[in-house]
């Protein structure tokens, strides 16, 4: 494992995984914001089975410092502490991050992207994290020639499963034009002149071989214009790329007519061009959770309740509700959508208080379906507020609004198997690769680790406001 | 003046909603993308658009809630979310021959961050910055107007990154979702809506369905007093 310091960007941790890091030498990237953790995975009899190197693994924690000493997202890495009476910090990886980290499958890699402005463009730089030591096991860089500076890059790693090659989704929006604008103060109404910026984006794409360590690309797309938000995902063979055409204003017509579609390209990994590209039902892509089946199918769930199953082959869209969550509140829910090693397909919307286990392989035929009281902020930071056991028999989640804590439920009968409160409320919980669970409250010690009968395991204080556990 | 805000249709939701509290509402609020349940405006913004109407609130404002820990995040992924939001305004407004830009032209246009949300400066600023750009349908106009909807008393960054905004980049208003004492429509709390130190609070959300135990799929809101939230939302000339 090679451990590189790239520019100001990435803290390693030392040899013996120890805080190698000084706080000089986190990363830093040039256009982002954010931050990033790493905490070691206690674990160690969290979960019956699991134990040695799993149970070593750290957890990558990002979110926002506190108090705001850099304006966006930072990583730290956190590890259970071995009581409960001892605390063991988070290290400090990487800050001003240009967009959240993205974890393998198998949560061995983390990736993170920075992007810095340099002489002749913007260098994209994705570093990949290894979760059991917190080091730097690979890192590779683009330049994307002839951005201006003030151009805005948004960069999405994305995995393959079954393949080395990580793709790099990058959004390139750059300012294509500048005027003087007349508006109206909001608070006096007054008329006020200042300079408006009209932008564009498109799309770019560049590939990371692990194997080999190196970068191909970028290869641009000619989708320009086009939104820049985006929705990937890959299968051993093909990134699946979901994008939307922005509308123009001088055409309503156009606009009318692709309010209900997307477009959907499939590129050969390692690709620039796409070997299908065809429209496909909206919704617009962004922010929806997808998951890739073990057909090397793409599963993307949209609107809170359809699964939509995209033929990595053919690009056909198979459209399927999820009765179960069906259901809808007043204010909307966060969900997620995970895929599990039996072909399981685990799917939470705390907002209406219920998770799914669907069957890919029979039309994500429900096989079980879990209601449980409406956790506090259940469309706040983190997303996750429920999550399986290892072996998928028991489902935990965040307390109720009223008593806080954490529940466990029996997923074969549905029924409420254990609790834990204290009284305080957690707002998003994540089960560690050992086993262990790692809930999320907003004061500090505001990381909390429990064992698979929700007994307390000890905390970690971070300065960060933590927006998702990695 | 009070209103609701829904994630559901509108056409689903007023006849509930009116047996419940028995008045016409004066503004829906309903999101956009990028959003959870943005696409039911958005696939059929003409249905939405009749349901407003007859439910007698002939406004809809128009909030956006990113993934949430997006907002935690950079320029970029600000950015990409306005511009996204702002296409989804233009979408609805093409999509609807009667629904046309509030009178004064300011449109307020919502940010949605939950009480456990934090938000980075990065990602304020390039979103407030984008939408206050924004030359609404190629009209030569500037009416949307970046706002925040947000727990002004979440220990999580929320007013703290506001207050270092400048120029367009800071809210035209903020709209509290705290405290909940509940209500009615025709009844709702004296003002006390939480705020922020440096933007007006211009809407309280005082009444949540899951807190306040109510039958329709709407959340109560209410202008400041002297604030018209109507006239800050798009507004139907007719029924479509």
């Amino acid at each position: 494992m090679r451990s590189r310091k790239r520019g100001n960007s990435v803290w390693p941790l030392g040899p013996d995984g120890g805080p190698g890091l000084s706080r000089r030498r986190v990363l830093a990237g040039g256009i982002g914001a954010g931050a990033l953790l790493a905490l070691p995975d206690l674990g160690s009899g969290a979960w019956p089975g699991v134990s040695g190197r799993a149970a070593e693994r750290y957890a990558f924690v990002y979110g926002t410092p506190d108090p705001d000493g850099v304006p966006s997202g930072s990583l730290v890495a956190a590890m259970c502490p071995p009581s409960r009476a001892a605390s063991t910090p988070p290290v400090p990886v990487a800050v001003k991050l240009a967009a959240a980290p993205v974890s393998s499958s198998d949560h061995a890699v983390t990736a993170l992207a920075t992007v810095d402005m340099v002489h002749d463009g913007a260098k994209i730089t994705l570093t990949l994290l290894d979760a059991t030591a917190a080091t730097v096991a690979k890192q590779g860089s683009v330049t994307v020639t002839g951005v201006p500076r003030d151009a805005h890059v948004l960069v999405t790693p994305v995995f393959a499963p079954g393949s080395a090659i990580v793709s790099l989704v990058l959004a390139v929006t750059v300012p294509v034009g500048k005027h003087m604008v007349r508006k109206g103060h909001p608070h006096t109404g007054d008329p006020v002149t200042r300079l408006a910026t009209t932008w564009r984006s498109h799309h770019a794409l560049a590939y990371f071989d692990q194997r080999s360590e190196a970068m191909t690309g970028p290869f641009h797309l000619s989708d320009e214009p086009s939104l820049a938000l985006s929705t990937a995902a890959a299968n051993s063979s093909d990134l699946l790329l979901w994008t939307t055409r922005e509308p123009q204003p001088d055409d309503p017509a156009a606009i009318r007519a692709q309010a209900s579609l997307s477009r959907l390209s499939v590129f050969p990994l390692g690709s620039g061009k796409a070997r299908l590209s065809t429209p496909v039902p909206a919704p617009w892509p962004g922010g929806e959770p997808v998951a890739t089946l073990p057909t090397g199918d793409i599963a993307r769930l949209v609107r809170g309740r359809h699964v939509q199953v995209c033929s990595a082959r053919t690009g056909e869209v198979t459209e399927l509700e999820i009765p179960a969550l069906r259901h809808g509140r007043a204010k909307p829910s966060a969900v997620t959508m995970q895929a599990r090693p039996d072909g399981t397909v685990f799917m939470t919307k705390p907002g209406a208080g219920v998770a799914v286990l669907a069957d890919a392989a029979d039309s994500f035929r429900t096989k079980t379906h879990i209601q449980f009281p409406v956790p506090a902020s259940p469309l706040g930071a983190p997303w996750s507020k429920a999550v399986l056991s290892p072996a998928g028999e028991t489902m935990y989640v965040l307390g109720p609004a009223a008593t806080g804590g954490l529940c466990a439920y029996h997923v074969g009968s549905g029924k409420l198997a254990a609790s834990y409160s204290e009284g305080r409320q957690y707002h998003g919980l994540y089960r560690l690769p050992s086993g262990a669970l790692l809930a999320v409250r907003p004061e500090n010690p505001r990381l909390a680790f429990f064992s698979a009968d929700l007994s307390p395991l000890g905390t970690a204080d971070t300065n960060l406001h933590v927006s998702a556990i990695y | 003046m009070t209103g609701y805000d829904t994630a559901g249709r509108i056409q689903d939701t007023y006849v509930s909603a009116h047996r419940e509290f028995h008045a016409n509402p004066s503004f829906w609020i309903r999101y956009f993308n990028p959003s959870p349940a943005a696409d039911l405006f958005h696939h059929d913004a003409l249905a939405e658009s009749r349901g407003a109407w007859d439910s007698g609130g002939p406004y809809v404002g128009c909030i956006s809630a990113p993934r949430q820990s997006r907002l935690s995040g950079s320029a970029a992924e600000g950015h990409a979310d306005a511009q996204a939001f702002a296409a989804a305004l233009l979408t609805a407004y093409h999509a609807v021959r009667p629904l046309l830009l509030p009178s004064n032209g300011q449109l307020y246009c919502w940010l949605d961050q939950e009480y456990s949300t934090s938000l980075s400066s990065s990602y304020w600023n390039a979103w407030a910055n984008y939408i206050a750009d924004y030359d609404f349908a190629g009209l030569g106009i500037y009416p949307l107007y970046p706002c925040l909807y947000c727990a002004p008393y979440s220990p999580y960054p929320n007013c703290s990154t506001i207050a270092k905004s400048r120029g367009v980049d800071r809210p035209a208003a903020i709209w509290s979702s705290t405290p909940e004492p509940c209500g009615s429509l025709t009844r709702p709390p004296r003002w006390n809506a939480a705020k922020c130190a440096t933007v007006p609070t211009r809407l309280w959300q005082f009444g949540e369905q899951n807190v306040c135990n109510f039958s329709p799929n709407v959340d109560l809101d209410v202008g400041a007093p002297g604030f018209v939230a109507a006239n800050y939302c798009f507004r139907l000339k007719y029924r479509p």
